[in-house]
C-alpha cells in the first residue's frame, strides 16, 4: 500500500514540501540575491507585506475581484453553452469543435491575442469602434479597461470547461422529470429554474469549488497583458510576490507574500470543499 | 345534448407561432437560432481566426489588418530562421512528452491506492493531495528557483520537469482515483482469490481497464506542460528557452512586430489544433472525470 505511493509522496516532498520550508526559511530572513548575508529578521517581512496597502489593499481585492468576474461569467456563458450543445441541430458537431478550442490554447497564447485585438491604434476593436462613429479607446491605459481585458481573456479560455463539464452534467440526468413537466406543459424558463437547475447543483458546485482555487493563482493573462500595470494597478497576489522576489530582489519579503497569499487560499480551499461535500450529499 | 359538447380538450397553442415569431414567416424561429448558433461560434472562434490572418500579412500590413489583400507566409519564414525559436519549440515538445509519462507512471498507482484501499495512510494521503492542490503555484516556484541553483539543475531540462511532475501528482492522483472508482473491483478480488498478488492484480486487471482514461489524461497533460507559463519563467533561461517565454519576452521587446509575433503565436498553437480536431474524444473523456 505505501509502496504505491512512494514514488508520487518522494516527489511531492522534495519539490512541494521542501520548497515550502525554504520558501518559510527565506521570508524570516533579509534574503537578497546581491547580499550572501541573509541576517535573520523575524516576523519584519510578514509585518511589511500585511501593513503594505500595494498587497491587502490592492493585490489581494483585485485578485478576488477577478476571481468573482471570471468564474461567474464562464459559469453563466458555459452553462448558456451546455443548454445551446444539448440540443440537438444541425451542424452541431461543428459548434462543439468550435466550444473546444480556447481549452487547448495556452492562456499566453489567448493574452497575446487580446492584446493585439485591444490594441489603441490598430487593434480591432478600436476599428470596429471608430467604424461605428465612437471615439478608440486606450484600453491598456486605464486600471478598469485592463482589468476587463484581463477576464475577458480568462473567461474566453474557461467558458468551454464550464461548458463540457455542465454539458456531461445534463446529459447524466434522468428524463422522467423532464417529460412529466413536459406534460404539465411547463415552459422553458421554469423547467430550467425548477429541474435543471437544482438537479445540476452539485455539477456547478464542482466546478466553481475547482476554478476559484485555479483563478487565485491566475498569473499569465496579467504578466502578459499588463504585467500588473498601469502604475501596478491591476497587479494580483502571484504577480505581487514575482516582483517584490525578482523585480524588485527582496527574496524575503516576495516569500512572506507568497506564503500569507497560499494561507488564504488553503483556508478558502478547505472552506470550499465543506461546502462541496454538504452540496453533493444534498442531492444524493 | 349531443357528445360532441362533451369535448373538453383545451387547444394547445402552436409552439412556432407564440409572441415575437408569430409576427414573421414561418421558419423565422428556426431562422433565429441558426443565427444566433452562427454567432456564438464565430465570437468564440474569433480571437484565433484573427490571429491566424495577422500571421499571414506582410509587416506593411499591420496597420489595416482588417481590410488589405495581401498575403504572405514570409513571417513564418522569418520566425524559423530564428534560432531560439527553434530551439524553445523543440524543447518544449521534449519537455511535456518527458513530464506526460513520467506524471502519468507516478500517479497511477497512487490513485489506484486512493481508490481501493481505506484507512488512515490512504484518507491522510488524500488530505495531503488536496491541501497541496490549493497550494498557489508561486509559493513553490519563488523557492524552487533556489532549490534548483543548489542542486545545480537549474535551467536544465530536469530541473523544468521535476516541478512539473511534483504539481501535476496532486491533480492527477485525484483524477485517477476517479477512473479506477469506475471500474469493478470485483474482478481484482476474482484475481486475487484465485492466487494473483495485489501488484498482479493491479497490473494485469486494473491497468489494462483504466487505458482509455489514462490515454485521455495523457493528451491533456501533453497539453497543459506546453502551455505552461510561470515555472517555465522562472526555472529556466537562456540553456533551455521554452516556446511560452520566448513568446511572452517578445511582448514585451519587440511588441510591435505583431506580424512576427502572430506567426510565432499560430506556430505555438499547432499541436493544440491538431489535437481539438483529431483528439476531441480524449479531451472531453479526459475533463469529464
Amino acid at each position: 500500500m505505501l509502496a504505491l505511493i512512494a514514488p508520487a509522496a518522494v516527489t511531492m516532498a522534495l519539490f512541494q514540501v521542501v520548497p515550502i520550508i525554504l520558501g518559510a526559511n527565506a521570508s524570516f530572513r533579509d534574503w537578497t540575491l546581491y547580499d550572501p548575508k541573509k541576517t535573520w529578521v523575524g516576523l519584519k517581512h510578514y509585518i511589511e507585506v500585511i501593513t503594505d496597502p500595494a498587497f491587502f489593499g490592492l493585490a489581494i481585492p483585485n485578485t478576488l475581484l477577478f476571481l468573482v468576474l471570471s468564474v461567474s461569467l464562464s459559469l453563466t456563458f458555459g452553462l448558456g453553452l451546455a443548454l445551446l450543445l444539448n440540443r440537438s441541430f444541425v451542424g452541431q458537431s461543428v459548434v462543439r469543435t468550435i466550444v473546444l478550442l480556447p481549452l487547448m490554447v495556452a492562456p499566453v497564447i489567448a493574452s497575446i491575442m487580446m492584446r493585439w485585438m485591444f490594441n489603441d491604434q490598430f487593434g480591432i476593436v478600436n476599428v470596429v469602434l471608430e467604424g461605428v462613429g465612437l471615439p478608440p479607446v486606450a484600453w491598456l491605459a486605464y486600471r478598469w479597461t485592463t482589468m476587463m481585458v484581463i477576464v475577458l481573456a480568462d473567461v474566453w479560455l474557461w467558458t468551454p470547461w464550464f461548458a463540457v463539464l455542465l454539458l456531461a452534467g445534463l446529459q447524466s440526468l434522468p428524463k422522467e422529470p423532464f417529460e412529466a413537466a413536459a406534460i404539465d406543459a411547463a415552459g422553458p424558463w421554469r423547467v430550467f429554474r425548477s429541474l435543471t437547475l437544482p438537479m445540476l447543483r452539485p455539477v456547478i458546485v464542482v466546478c466553481v469549488v475547482i476554478r476559484s482555487i485555479d483563478a487565485f493563482r491566475v498569473f499569465d493573462q496579467v504578466w502578459v497583458i499588463s504585467g500588473g500595470g498601469p502604475a501596478r494597478t491591476t497587479e494580483m497576489f502571484s504577480i505581487y510576490a514575482y516582483v517584490e522576489a525578482f523585480q524588485r530582489m527582496n527574496f524575503g519579503k516576495g516569500s512572506a507574500a507568497a506564503l500569507v497569499g497560499g494561507a488564504v487560499i488553503v483556508v478558502f480551499g478547505l472552506v470550499l470543499y465543506r461546502l462541496l461535500n454538504r452540496a453533493v450529499e444534498v442531492s444524493k | 345534448m349531443t357528445v360532441a359538447t362533451l369535448d373538453t380538450r383545451t387547444p394547445m397553442p402552436h409552439k412556432s407561432e407564440r409572441g415575437f415569431f408569430s409576427l414573421m414567416a414561418p421558419g423565422a424561429r428556426r431562422a433565429f437560432f441558426y443565427l444566433f448558433v452562427i454567432g456564438v461560434g464565430f465570437i468564440i472562434a474569433f480571437p484565433v481566426l484573427w490571429l491566424v490572418l495577422t500571421s499571414l500579412r506582410p509587416a506593411s500590413g499591420m496597420f489595416y489588418v482588417h481590410r488589405g489583400t495581401e498575403f504572405t507566409l514570409d513571417n513564418f519564414f522569418e520566425v524559423f530562421e530564428n534560432r531560439i525559436v527553434i530551439k524553445a519549440y523543440i524543447n518544449s515538445a521534449i519537455i511535456a512528452t518527458l513530464a506526460t509519462v513520467l506524471s502519468l507512471g507516478i500517479t497511477v498507482t497512487s490513485g489506484y491506492m486512493l481508490s481501493r484501499f481505506r484507512g488512515p495512510i490512504a484518507s491522510g494521503w488524500f488530505s495531503i493531495i488536496y491541501v497541496f492542490r490549493c497550494v498557489p503555484y508561486i509559493s513553490w516556484v519563488l523557492p524552487l528557483y533556489i532549490l534548483t541553483q543548489n542542486l545545480g539543475v537549474y535551467d536544465t531540462y530536469l530541473g523544468l520537469l521535476l516541478p512539473h511532475i511534483a504539481v501535476h501528482i496532486c491533480f492527477f492522483s485525484w483524477l485517477m482515483k476517479g477512473f479506477f472508482d469506475g471500474i469493478d473491483p470485483s474482478m481484482e478480488y476474482a484475481a486475487l482469490i484465485d492466487g494473483c498478488t495485489r501488484w498482479g492484480a493491479f497490473v494485469r486487471v486494473a491497468l489494462p481497464s483504466a487505458v482509455p482514461g489514462l490515454a485521455a489524461l495523457a493528451v491533456l497533460c501533453w497539453l497543459w506542460t506546453w502551455n505552461e507559463f510561470l515555472f517555465a519563467l522562472l526555472l529556466t533561461s537562456h540553456q533551455t528557452p521554452v516556446l511560452t517565454v520566448v513568446m511572452a519576452q517578445f511582448v514585451h521587446e519587440l511588441g510591435i512586430e505583431w506580424n512576427l509575433m502572430s506567426a510565432t503565436a499560430v506556430m505555438a498553437l499547432g499541436p493544440a489544433l491538431l489535437i481539438t480536431f483529431f483528439g476531441q474524444k480524449y479531451v472531453i473523456t479526459g475533463l469529464k472525470i
